[in-house]
């Protein structure tokens, strides 16, 4: 065969593939769909998680799903990636699937994607979201704000009473792709400091970029430290145990951390056989726990209750969780995450793990 | 300058690098180096280019904050140096051969450290697992070069390929990861030894070794022939598949080394972390003036760019930017020193 | 001197329809090739195993919506690979550009003039890339790597006070980027025609087919009189532009945008390009039309995973696996062979 005719047969076979399929494509097929409204749905809730990397996350969606099964509801849980395109297009998979009702964690700021909630607003779908507000949105989850602060005032405490306020170096480690979680709780905790030592001068405070990871904190830890080479006794807080407990190691590397103390946030790295002597203590969330502390508002919406969303979601809160702050010492007393998520699943439904967890109630 | 001062790789013509990626093609005349002398070593032109800019670096960092100049920041350059460093030998040695580049490094680097913080856990003696990371890291290797070898594609292809699928992998398989904090590893990863990191000093052997042995070894030569061009190297009568082999499994060692390295100075890691280093090691490779285009390359300068670019961050904290504002400088530093590298060739070719 | 590009119609008259509908062929051929078979694969699948409902009108608007900015960037840095040359600061210039759209929007400036000056960036970017890479010969890669790493640290920097991210729905363009044009949205209709015109251009006029000589052979493109050099920036400028306009897009699409906007759209792109017959090793190769289809493909198989609520990393891992397996039965088709 000459190469013209190959080429033709082959342009024809995919010409003969191809028109078809931009026919099939210009005639909605709403087969599945019509099928389905032949018999009763089961109420459907769905989740978009976080998809940071981070374990609670995937959590979250597990437990959820544990939950709509206890309750015979169909649950479909997608990961948000990390980013606001996924997101968005989450929205629309949520809103052709048929979603009764939506959790989010969105990793891109509220408000940032605007769209996610307008969306699910026109298609009339209640939506809950994870521990960042959104306007329209019931917002179940911590005040990050205040647990930033509380963990902030109880490492200050500490400042306190060990330097008399007299610090060489705060170092607050940022995750700046976190939005406004990075914001409020890193935010937060500089406050918190500052609230038990205000002769802080803001010389002292270094911001940093730490990526809530250890990988990225780091080497950011150790360039900060260098930068400042004769600061002894030193102070960090930051958006989660990673970034604190990156800085602290950085610490460690050069030589530094015989006057080091961190406090964290959501307890990741505090349990275990693993924990970092520096890191004084963190604050529990019990993240993955969340949908059960959403369960009652599910079962409103569930059987047609669903309470009106209130204006301000920030300071009125649907469900508002208790953050558990907890020195290292007593977080000994803590099961690791894997043995919490068992626990919780195993436990009667609305079990929160505030409830079941937090040594100091 | 005697001629073994700094070994060089390139035993042939200097390549002709235009803005291509692509293979140029070879003009009929052998070229003049840029010193139209061609007795200087290679890399001379780019090693002083390095030296230069950092040097300037920290003179000018010094100058601003007489703090620079202390064993801190020497500490806080030579960690970061360590990880970085050893990838980018790996890295090196694929595109000195002609393979271009690996974009795996990200699965080349956290696969291994997956299997020694896995076996560490589960009290494995600590040689057993040094073996193992090698053998990991070596088999990475092997996978890609199976498939470089036997389906004929361009290895950053390949490579792009089986990193897409590789960290994809990793994610599906864990969450996270620890290293024993009483571990031998660890303690020994958070260390100094003669005032410098613990893990600098593997690094710098591997610099050390390397840049000794490649160009004086037969499988170094066949790399570097192989690199300049691979038909002339088959018919030397150079094994083409051998040499691809062991470029991508010496390779995939020298990343089980760098895990080694990483789990003992980063004790909880995630999948994605690995990541963070593909950009790293490629910019240093780039700037230590390792041609793409494969047959040329200094391991020397390696070290010198690695340090350089590892100084770059250190000292942006010391300029007050340690937030957001420390992303842009290196990657500018980066274009910039192509774009030097680049005009230096253009004009060596007029 | 031939070119080596596929589907490129040879010089023949157009005497009857036979020979029409040869050229057709040929260049449907060979640019469609196995990237159609692929699409056929997926959309096989997609019946299957979604089931009727993948061709819903509500599927069409997850994919048309998700798949839209990418073809788009694509299309446009299509033209940089034709020429040679890699442009990988696509995915952190468009999300650089759609976080200044939002600030400037947020900031009293009006739709249009934001865009106005978001698309002047963009061009600005590109000419620092021209300038680099055509005027110094820096390495693309390399260079467009720094340039990458740069323009994702000042999109941090511009969304530094605001949280990470900048809200900011604008009306008339959120609204136009979610219209329906029938069963598909309008934005990927448009984007669709766009590609069509971007194929005719690039195969059969004469831009196109210098930007083709000028990546397939440099040194014979120069002889036959191309500047080598003007091709290269335009094709860069270019890339940047179609960045900077899927910027603009996205913000439509969100109504604000975040620091991170981007990330990683470079190396998607790129696969699903080479997956549709382009090459970053090489120019001349490929042609809108087929790079389209591997965007496509790719945002058949995230559509399917996303739908079966499959983990998402398992998309990652077959476009890993048919980028190798696409390369690889391209070159037994006569493609490159690496030795």
């Amino acid at each position: 065969m000459s190469k013209l005719t190959t080429r033709w047969v082959r342009g024809t076979l995919a010409a003969a593939a191809i028109v078809p399929l931009m026919a099939l494509a210009l005639v909605p097929m709403n087969v599945g769909a019509v099928a389905a409204a032949a018999s009763a749905k089961p109420f459907k809730v769905c989740m978009g998680t976080g998809g940071q990397g981070l374990n609670w996350q995937t959590g979250q969606g597990q437990v959820l799903q544990s939950i709509a099964h206890k309750e015979g509801w169909s649950s479909v849980v997608l990961s948000n990636n990390n980013s606001a395109t996924t997101t968005v297009n989450n929205v629309e998979v949520f809103i052709q699937d048929g979603c009764n009702a939506v959790v989010e964690f969105n990793p891109a700021s509220p408000g940032d994607v605007p769209a996610m909630q307008a969306k699910f607003a026109a298609a009339k779908i209640p939506v809950i979201t994870f521990d960042v507000p959104e306007p329209g949105a019931y917002f179940v989850g911590i005040d990050n704000l205040k647990a930033g602060i509380e963990g902030g005032q109880m490492l200050g405490k500490i400042i306190k009473s060990k330097w008399a306020c007299n610090l060489d170096l705060l170092i607050a480690s940022h995750a700046h792709g976190a939005g406004t979680v990075d914001t409020q709780r890193t935010g937060g905790m500089i406050t918190g400091v500052l609230d038990e030592c205000p002769t802080i001068p803001q010389s002292k405070i270094v911001n940093d970029e730490g990526g809530g990871q250890v990988s990225v904190a780091l080497p950011a830890g150790r360039n900060v430290l260098a930068a400042d080479p004769t600061a002894k006794r030193i102070a960090v807080v930051g958006i989660n145990d990673s970034t604190v407990v990156g800085t602290i190691e950085a610490a460690e590397q050069l030589g530094r951390s015989a006057d080091i103390i961190g406090w964290g946030q959501d307890g990741s790295l505090v349990t275990g056989a693993n924990v970092d002597p520096h890191l004084l203590g963190s604050v529990f969330y019990f993240l993955e726990g969340y949908p059960e502390a959403a369960l009652p508002l599910l079962k409103e919406i569930a059987a047609g209750h669903a309470p009106p969303v209130k204006d301000d979601t920030h300071n009125n809160p649907e469900v508002l969780l208790q953050p558990c702050p907890v020195t290292a010492a007593q977080a000994r007393n803590v099961p690791g995450y894997s043995a919490r998520l068992q626990k919780l699943m195993q436990s009667a439904a609305g079990t929160t793990e505030y409830a079941l967890f937090c040594p100091n109630k | 300058m005697a001629e073994d001062t700094l070994p060089e790789l390139a035993q042939g013509t200097p390549t002709p690098d235009g803005p291509m990626m692509a293979r140029p093609v070879r003009p009929a005349v052998t070229l003049r180096s840029f010193w139209g002398n061609r007795s200087r070593p290679e890399g001379t032109g780019t090693g002083i280019v390095i030296v230069g800019a950092w040097g300037a670096l920290v003179l000018g960092s010094a100058l601003y904050r007489s703090d620079f100049l202390s064993h801190q920041t020497l500490l806080a350059v030579t960690f970061t140096m360590a990880i970085v460093g050893v990838l980018s030998v790996g890295q090196a040695l694929v595109a000195i051969s002609g393979a271009i580049l690996d974009l795996s490094v990200p699965t080349a680097l956290i696969l291994p450290s997956w299997a020694i913080v896995s076996l560490l856990g589960q009290g494995i003696n600590i040689f057993l697992v040094i073996l193992a990371a090698l053998a990991v890291g070596g088999a990475w290797g092997l996978f890609n070069a199976l498939i470089i070898v036997f389906g004929k594609i361009n290895p950053i292809i390949v490579t792009l390929g089986t990193n897409f699928a590789g960290a994809a992998m990793l994610n599906i398989l864990f969450e996270n990861a620890q290293t024993p904090i009483s571990s031998g590893l660890a303690k020994w990863g958070q260390g100094k030894f003669l005032g410098l990191p613990n893990i600098f000093w593997p690094m710098l052997l591997v610099v050390a070794l390397a840049g000794y042995f490649v160009p004086r070894s037969r499988v170094g030569r066949h790399m570097i022939a192989v690199g300049g061009s691979s038909q002339a190297a088959r018919a030397r009568g150079i094994s083409l598949r051998k040499t691809r082999f062991a470029v991508f499994v010496i390779s995939g060692m020298l990343s089980g080394v760098a895990a080694l390295l990483f789990t003992a100075s980063d004790l909880y890691f995630i999948p994605n972390d690995g990541s963070n280093f593909l950009l790293p090691t490629l910019a240093t490779i780039i700037v230590a003036g390792i041609a793409l285009s494969g047959g040329a390359g200094n391991l020397w300068l390696v070290l010198l760019s690695v340090g350089f670019i590892s100084t770059v961050t250190t000292a942006l904290a010391f300029y007050g930017l340690s937030d957001v504002w420390q992303q842009p400088p290196p990657g500018a530093i980066l274009m910039i020193a192509v774009s030097i590298d680049g005009y230096r060739r253009i004009r060596s070719r007029r | 001197m031939t070119l080596s590009s596929e589907g490129v119609i040879g010089a023949q008259s157009p005497a009857s329809a036979r020979q029409g509908w040869g050229r057709f062929t040929e260049l449907a051929g060979g640019a469609v090739g196995s990237i159609g078979i692929t699409l056929v694969v997926v959309v096989i699948v997609g019946l299957t195993w979604v089931g009727g409902s993948f061709f819903s009108k509500g599927n069409m608007t997850i994919i048309g919506q998700a798949a839209a900015v990418p073809l788009l960037v694509g299309t446009f840095s299509g033209f940089a690979l034709l020429a040679g040359v890699v442009d990988l600061s696509i995915g952190s210039n468009a999300g650089f550009c759609a976080v200044v759209f939002a600030y400037l929007a947020a900031h009293g400036w009006g739709g249009w003039q934001a865009a106005g000056v978001v698309l002047i960036v963009s061009l600005a970017v590109g000419t620092v890339n021209a300038v680099a890479l055509v005027g110094f010969g820096a390495n693309p890669i390399a260079a467009t790597l720094g340039m990458l790493t740069v323009l994702r640290g000042l999109a941090y920097v511009v969304c530094y006070g605001s949280a990470g991210g900048i809200p900011k729905l604008i009306p008339g363009l959120y609204s136009f980027t979610n219209r329906e044009a029938g069963p598909l949205p309008l934005i990927f209709v448009l984007v669709l025609l766009f590609v069509v015109g971007a194929t005719v251009v690039a195969m059969r006029s004469r831009v196109g087919r210098h930007v083709r000589a000028v990546g397939g052979d440099e040194v014979a493109a120069l002889r036959a009189g191309i500047s080598v050099t003007r091709v290269r920036s335009a094709v860069l400028l270019l890339s940047a532009f179609g960045a900077g306009l899927g910027g603009i897009l996205w913000e439509g699409q969100l109504g604000g945008a975040t620091n991170l906007l981007g990330t990683g759209l470079e190396f998607q792109v790129y696969a699903a390009l080479m997956i549709g017959g382009y090459s970053i090793l090489r120019g001349g190769v490929g042609n809108p039309a087929g790079g389209a289809m591997g965007l496509l493909v790719v945002a058949g198989v995230t559509d399917i995973i996303d739908v079966k609520a499959v983990n998402t990393y398992y998309t990652n891992v077959i476009i890993g696996i048919l980028l190798v397996l696409v390369v690889f039965l391209d070159r037994l088709r006569g493609g490159d062979s690496f030795e």
